[in-house]
């Protein structure tokens, strides 16, 4: 877009060059890619938490 | 973008959204669950005995004077009683048995000490003024290591002490029921 063009008042309705119908299958994707990602972040931690918990700190006996 | 496709596209990470936070609700509910599960069927907590006792007579009369440190059977209670203080666990090798619910009492005249048992889960800090308490099992025999993990000084590194854990056999009260570290 040259820089001299004043924005559009609406955002949606500037002109770019971007492919709607691609945008909308990216855009589809990218939210089960971002959780897909914290959630395996996330499963990793806990699986490491729980093994500590259960095969650690359990069988080194009572405290209080 | 046009708007329709934006606002679909919010619509679905708002989804994402709700659905991680109900993911991460049941996490933390079923961690703090199981805390809480094996807190009360394993009598397993956090050390939290509130006692207070003079640090300037600790070692002159009272629990904590010389002649009650160790460890001492009472009743079929054993107890021991250690004094934490710069830079120094006095007495240096503590029996405890295997097997048996033991109380561990801790008093420092000085400064804030901490201790651990490698091996265990007993971990205290140990605050002039206080009386730390705690109460554990001993599941394996042998040889534990116990040093002071608070720093207290420039002795710090050096304060450390044993503790032996004992067998049924091997654990043998004297006249008065007291205890003391095997030769080996």
């Amino acid at each position: 877009m040259p820089v001299d063009q004043p924005l559009a008042a609406n955002p949606f309705e500037e002109h770019d060059d971007i492919d709607e119908a691609a945008l909308a299958a990216v855009l589809r994707i990218v939210p089960l890619g971002a959780a897909m990602l914290a959630g395996s972040a996330v499963a990793l931690l806990v699986l490491g938490y729980l093994a500590i918990y259960l095969f650690v700190f359990l069988p080194r006996g009572v405290v209080g | 973008m046009s708007e329709g496709l934006h606002r679909t596209h919010e619509g679905r990470v708002l989804g994402t959204e709700l659905l991680w936070a109900f993911g991460v609700g049941v996490l933390v509910t079923a961690t703090l669950s199981m805390i809480v599960f094996t807190a009360l069927t394993r009598d397993i907590n956090p050390p939290s005995n509130v006692e207070r006792v003079d640090p300037k007579t600790l070692h002159l009369s009272g629990e904590f004077a010389e002649q009650n440190l160790g460890t001492v059977v009472a009743d079929g209670t054993v107890t021991a009683r250690i004094i934490a203080t710069q830079f120094m666990f006095a007495p240096h090798c503590i029996a405890l048995p295997q097997g048996r619910p033991v109380t561990l009492r801790f008093a420092s005249p000085d400064v804030i000490h901490g201790i651990l048992i490698t091996g265990t889960n007993v971990n205290t800090m140990v605050v002039p003024g206080y009386v730390a308490q705690v109460l554990t099992e001993f599941t394996r025999g042998g040889e534990l290591l116990m040093p002071c993990h608070e720093y207290c000084g420039l002795g710090h590194s050096e304060m450390w002490a044993n503790v032996q854990v004992l067998s049924a056999a091997e654990f043998k009260p004297d006249r008065d029921g007291r205890v003391t570290c095997a030769q080996r």
